[in-house]
């Protein structure tokens, strides 16, 4: 195995924007050697190093089944701010991959719902990938293909919607619901207006039998996991993904705690239950 | 196990024989404090020194007729496994290609220099010295302090080789405490006096003699070279009532009894702001623990390594200490996660007496009561856990 501690090399292959702040990259990692041995699942993330700047964790948007490592990153601090602006052919270090990843053996036989919202997308792309090109492959995926698949997204306006361009291709396997906090009047939306939990109500799910994948900003990820348990959804059903401030990525550096967990290597997927004590506490 | 006695000046005779193989790391007086630091001279060690320690308050008085009747100073051994400051490694960028240059990957002891230009203003620790350490009276509670660090840096995802290296060749010669600091809460975590394992040589000072408990193969043999006597039952029973007593004398407490659940049902306590009334946010608490592990890696660069003529940029990537005290240390991108004084302590206590047991499987606190002496307010944990009993 490589060393996690020390970032490796990688090629930026593609640019393609999505909307004004975020933008997707792929990626190539240089060392045939690191190439052939990296190998990560849905959820988990990357360490992205710019040398002289820092250090960012950023999910990975695609599937392991794609040909790229893609990553989406919005423009946030330091490090994404420096990475917006890398060309095509620029290289980049990596660490990774790091973290819990979607559970999916959980949505074996079951109806899964990916609930997302802004970027929070992102960690969720790979499942929905994961699914859909496994399906079109015959790949190995096609396990989970019996249950129903449920995807809400919401963003603030239909200008920020990441993957917009997709979601008609996700709608070969999936039931897609968007929706926008405010609807721009120049642009034509055709969607919901309205929060995001403003759209379990137009879905019919069985709440018994449906699986959570859920990452977004923390309020609306605990709002929406109070309307689903109020439908009936068990909270061991409920998948969440978190962030936090991760700097090492395995657990030595402390930053990413969250109450007893280290988002970083705990994490950042958790299920909801088992950090349910601490989500509704400020600052913890 | 080995118990053997020696005269207490023939002491001397062992730290003689290990300066030549072992770069000797043990208790000193600096600045009116006893420091952990390398020690040149046997003499070095500070006999007969008594120190008073109260809630933020340390003074060291000579007179006493032990060798060993000092506790423990501000410095822990996490320094010398876990330095403060440590490059991970060096690099240069050139537009098509990152190269890094790792240091001390292999080994910590080794020679090689790394290739990074000398760093100006961070002192990182680099071992030129290749002999390994010697720790020299490290108490039970620092032994206690070294195996929690191993959870840390040894069994989880990743292995830290820098960490690991130093302590592979380490040797440890624990000193086994007869008189508490004022303090001192170890026996009621069950971490010391006495030490149990995890030396290779544990010491205790008898009235006429040292009784040597050799725990490991790599001292037992210099054992035989030296003048030493068989121990009587009369001399373990002598070190077990010293011990007993030590234990006795011992005047704080705190009560594990209803730990983690205590702290997980107290995170909204009344009690966390009036601390955070006092608590300045110094992080010292965070410095003095032997087992607060939290770091910040960050990237330095020299001027020099920044050309606008050769698009090539050079610099280190540095691993140092850092404390969840930090105003920062919880930032994302657009917010705090603890911007409060209040979250920060709750999270310092609530890491040590609670997450640790769920993250490591044992306490985070080894009951050296370092955090209670050298709080500049003194802060007290064990009397702060009462109060959020009420």
């Amino acid at each position: 195995m490589y060393d996690k501690t020390i970032p490796f090399d990688a090629a930026i292959r593609w640019i393609k924007k999505e909307t004004r702040d975020t933008t997707t990259y792929a990626i190539k990692i240089i060392n045939r050697e690191i190439q052939r041995l990296y190998a990560f699942k849905p959820g988990q993330f990357n360490m992205l190093y710019l040398p002289g700047i820092g250090e960012a964790p950023i999910s990975i948007s695609s599937a392991p089944i794609d040909n790229e490592i893609m990553h989406t990153i919005r423009i946030a601090g330091d490090v994404t701010t420096h990475i917006s602006r890398l060309n095509t052919g620029d290289v980049i270090g990596v660490r990774g991959p790091f973290g819990s990843s979607w559970p999916l053996e959980e949505i074996e036989d079951r109806d899964l719902m990916i609930i997302a919202g802004g970027v929070g997308i992102a960690p969720l792309r790979s499942v929905i990938r994961h699914l859909l090109v496994g399906k079109r492959r015959k790949k190995s995926s096609i396990q989970y293909q019996t249950g129903k698949k449920i995807i809400l997204y919401g963003a603030k306006t239909p200008k920020d919607m990441i993957f917009r361009d997709e979601f008609p291709r996700y709608m070969d396997a999936f039931e897609v619901f968007l929706t926008v906090d405010k609807a721009d009047p120049e642009e034509y939306w055709r969607g919901e207006v309205g929060l995001i939990t403003g759209l379990l109500n137009k879905v019919s799910f069985n709440p018994l039998n449906t699986v959570v994948f859920m990452c977004g900003p923390e309020v609306m990820m605990q709002s929406m996991v109070r309307e689903l348990m109020l439908r009936g959804v068990p909270g061991e059903k409920i998948f969440i993904s978190m962030e936090r401030n991760m700097n090492c990525g395995m657990g030595i550096c402390g930053h990413c705690m969250f109450g007893p967990k280290f988002v970083c290597k705990d994490g950042p997927v958790f299920r909801f239950t088992d950090i349910e004590g601490f989500l509704g506490i400020k600052e913890i | 196990m080995i118990r053997v006695k020696i005269k207490k000046e023939q002491l001397k005779l062992i730290f003689n024989r290990l300066k030549t193989s072992h770069k000797i790391i043990g208790p000193k007086i600096n600045n009116d404090v006893i420091v952990l630091t390398e020690i040149a001279d046997f003499y070095d060690i500070p006999f007969g020194y008594r120190e008073q320690q109260g809630k933020g308050t340390y003074r060291l008085t000579k007179g006493s007729s032990q060798f060993f009747s000092f506790s423990v100073g501000p410095d822990s051994f996490k320094r010398f496994v876990n330095p403060p400051a440590r490059e991970i490694f060096a690099f240069k960028k050139s537009k098509k290609r990152i190269s890094i240059m790792s240091s001390n990957k292999s080994s910590a002891m080794s020679n090689e220099k790394s290739d990074s230009s000398q760093l100006a203003m961070v002192r990182v620790v680099q071992h030129s010295s290749s002999l390994p350490f010697l720790f020299v009276g490290m108490r039970a509670c620092d032994i206690a302090a070294l195996r929690l660090l191993d959870k840390v840096f040894l069994e989880g995802h990743v292995k830290d080789t820098f960490y690991d290296s130093i302590r592979r060749s380490s040797l440890i010669i624990g000193v086994n405490c007869l008189y508490p600091g004022d303090n001192c809460f170890c026996s009621s975590i069950n971490t010391g006096p006495e030490i149990k394992d995890g030396f290779d040589m544990a010491i205790t000072e008898l009235d006429k003699s040292f009784l040597l408990e050799i725990g490991t193969p790599s001292v037992r043999e210099m054992i035989d070279e030296l003048p030493v006597e068989n121990a009587s039952n009369e001399d373990i029973a002598e070190k077990d009532s010293l011990i007993a007593n030590c234990k006795k004398n011992m005047k704080k407490t705190i009560d594990i009894s209803e730990l983690p659940w205590l702290i997980y049902k107290s995170l909204e306590h009344p009690r966390w702001t009036d601390i955070a009334n006092r608590c300045l946010a110094c992080g010292n608490c965070t410095q003095v623990c032997p087992t607060c592990f939290c770091n910040s890696s960050y990237d330095y660069l020299q001027l020099s390594g920044i050309s606008k003529k050769i698009p090539e940029l050079s610099g280190t990537r540095i691993r140092s200490w850092d404390s969840c005290f930090s105003t920062n240390f919880a930032r994302v991108h657009g917010g705090n996660f603890r911007p409060s004084r209040r979250a920060r302590y709750r999270q310092w206590m609530s890491h040590k007496l609670s997450y640790w047991i769920e993250q490591f499987g044992s306490l985070g606190c080894v009951g050296c009561g370092r955090c209670i002496t050298w709080c500049p307010v003194g802060i007290d944990i064990t009397q702060e856990l009462e109060v959020l009993k009420k």
